[in-house]
């Protein structure tokens, strides 16, 4: 446009000019530039009548897997001398093959189809529109349109097999599931002696306990399994993220969330997900494979946020978690945080606290010295007196050097059944 | 193949001009003339493409200055249409940056080059045809002009604000 304003300037101030001074020669020299206006003008592109379609090979992948989009042009209209398509995709995927950008000419009826293969880090990408630009060949007029294509790209954390996490919540739910419920009847693990009662199998009945009351028999009686009530909380503060350099242990943490999220659904519990961010990002508790997708994209669109609001973990409401259930909470730990964590506890949750670990994380690090050894030293006793005070509360805690992959480093620590508190 | 169209024209457009200028006398403007020829280039070489307008301008005021003084028009107009020629294809330089790979670069510079030297021809012949047919500058040539500039105008006017809309 800024182009077709210069030219037109320059053809009428010549055009002036040789009126003003009666001189022929200046309006001859205006001439060529006058066609070459009028030729962009004649041929300047018609309203756009495009079908775009896009695809993606796969829409729901882990970090770093090659993702082919394929870009599919149909020009419904009259023929288009140059059609620059242009993709504006977040600056944080990598172009591996191919480019989003393309110059071609397109004429009535033809259609022309485009791969590019993108990859990227944790998040969810929206493919939402593909601008064009069409203009005649002197690049004088255009006109700029924009094709909704909607599609979304979901890089969802790597998910690390757990095989099973043990929990005790005090209170479970009615459904048969894995989980100890605390209530005596069907099952696999021994809980008490009761009377016999008619219909109990002759392979309940202690002998032994019934051979000491000669009036009664007794049955053993096996604690059930039900399923139970998860809050996963996952602690995406600035202040427990970021470390020297910006350097994040936050992808660390997304990867715990998954794992556990993906091990206590597998377990057929009911799991919910709170983002504990510069706002509270709520994933409403639910089962199974839907649940599971729910969650997913939850964490793949977490994101370190700062607040000064949620600095601390006072918001974490008990009213959020069904009564007595089980919280997890996946985080690096802030000293502020253990009276919130002792007052849930207080209020009847089993509170379990997966926390990769800072000090080894930041040491790495920081250049080799004796000062750093020796505030390093100092961190770990401060963050090791406040590990001992939440598991005097009765607060489950696993630490996690995040340098060794979860499964190998929590996976023992949480299938290893632990006292009833 | 842009970038040898783009450079031969900006080095034919400035060389007209030079000998234009030095063919009546003018040595020293013909010097200043191959300098400002030289950052010309130069810019293009950096990929300033703004400054293909700064020489479209210049090379047009010295030529119309040329021709009101009477040099010889002959290189003057080539000077003024090789400019042209140097000034979109600046733009088409830039415009072939958003080209992939796969795209058709060749098709497509071919037909533009292809497309620039004909109007520029058509232009010089147009122009040529003018110089030779010299009509009598009365005042009812004048008011018809005029009426044709103002015609013009509204006419782009018009068409600029339908575009913003």
């Amino acid at each position: 446009m800024y182009r077709s304003i210069f030219l037109s300037t320059l053809v009428y101030a010549l055009l002036l000019a040789g009126l003003i001074t009666l001189r022929g020669e200046l309006i001859a020299l205006a001439i060529p530039f006058m066609l070459y206006l009028f030729f962009g003008f004649w041929s300047a592109p018609e309203k756009l009548d495009l079908l775009i379609e896009r695809t993606l090979s796969i829409d729901r992948v882990t970090p770093n897997t090659d993702v082919v989009v394929t870009l599919t042009v149909t020009n419904h209209g009259a023929d288009i001398e140059e059609l620059l398509l242009d993709e504006k995709i977040s600056p944080r995927l990598m172009f591996r093959i191919g480019s989003p950008r393309h110059l071609i000419r397109l004429t009535k009826g033809s259609s022309r189809t485009f791969s590019y293969t993108i990859a990227g880090p944790r998040g969810t990408y929206v493919f939402d529109s593909v601008n064009v630009t069409a203009t005649e060949s002197l690049g004088l007029i255009r006109r700029e349109q924009s094709f909704a294509t909607n599609k979304k790209l979901f890089i969802f954390p790597e998910v690390k097999r757990l095989k099973y996490v043990a929990i005790h919540p005090r209170r479970t739910r009615v459904y048969a599931g894995t989980i100890p419920a605390r209530v005596g009847g069907t099952g696999t693990e021994f809980f008490g002696v009761r009377e016999y009662q008619v219909g109990d199998s002759p392979r309940m009945i202690n002998w032994q306990v019934s051979a000491r009351h000669a009036e009664n028999l007794y049955s053993n009686e096996y604690q059930q399994e039900r399923v139970a009530d998860v809050g996963i909380v996952l602690d995406a503060r600035v202040r427990a993220n970021l470390f020297h350099e910006d350097q994040s242990i936050f992808e660390h943490k997304v990867k715990a969330a998954a794992a556990l999220s993906d091990a206590f659904l597998s377990q057929g519990n009911r799991v919910g997900l709170l983002v504990y961010s510069g706002y509270l990002g709520w994933t409403i508790p639910g089962y199974g494979k839907i649940q599971r997708e729910r969650i997913m994209q939850a964490l793949a669109r977490a994101e370190v946020g700062v607040s000064s609001v949620f600095a601390g973990l006072e918001h974490l409401s008990p009213r959020m978690f069904p009564p007595e259930s089980q919280i997890v909470l996946v985080s690096s730990l802030v000293n502020d945080d253990l009276n919130v964590l002792i007052h849930l506890r207080g209020r009847g949750y089993q509170v379990m606290v997966i926390s990769p670990d800072p000090v080894k994380f930041e040491h790495k690090l920081l250049p080799a010295s004796s000062q750093v050894d020796l505030a390093a030293r100092v961190i770990r006793m401060e963050r090791d007196l406040l590990i001992r005070r939440l598991e005097r509360a009765g607060i489950q805690v696993v630490e996690w050097d995040v340098s060794i992959p979860l499964d190998q480093a929590i996976g023992p620590a949480l299938t290893r059944p632990r006292r009833l508190l | 193949m842009t970038v040898v169209a783009l450079v031969s024209s900006i080095i034919i457009s400035i060389g007209s001009l030079a000998w234009g200028y030095a063919g009546v006398g003018f040595d020293i403007f013909a010097r200043w003339i191959v300098i400002f020829g030289m950052i010309w280039l130069f810019t293009q070489w950096q990929g300033w493409g703004w400054f293909s307008s700064l020489g479209l301008f210049f090379v047009i005021l010295l030529s119309a200055f040329g021709l009101w003084f009477g040099f010889t028009p002959g290189w003057l107009f080539s000077s003024s249409i090789f400019a042209l020629f140097a000034w979109d294809m600046t733009d088409f330089h830039r415009r072939m940056r958003s080209m992939a790979k796969d795209d058709n670069m060749r098709g497509l510079e071919r037909r533009h080059i292809a497309r620039v030297s004909l109007l520029s021809l058509a232009g010089l012949g147009l122009a040529s045809i003018a110089m030779l047919v010299r009509v009598q500058f009365t005042f009812e040539w004048g008011a018809l002009l005029v009426l044709v500039i103002l015609l013009g105008l509204s006419q782009l006017v018009g068409w600029f604000r339908r575009q913003s809309k």
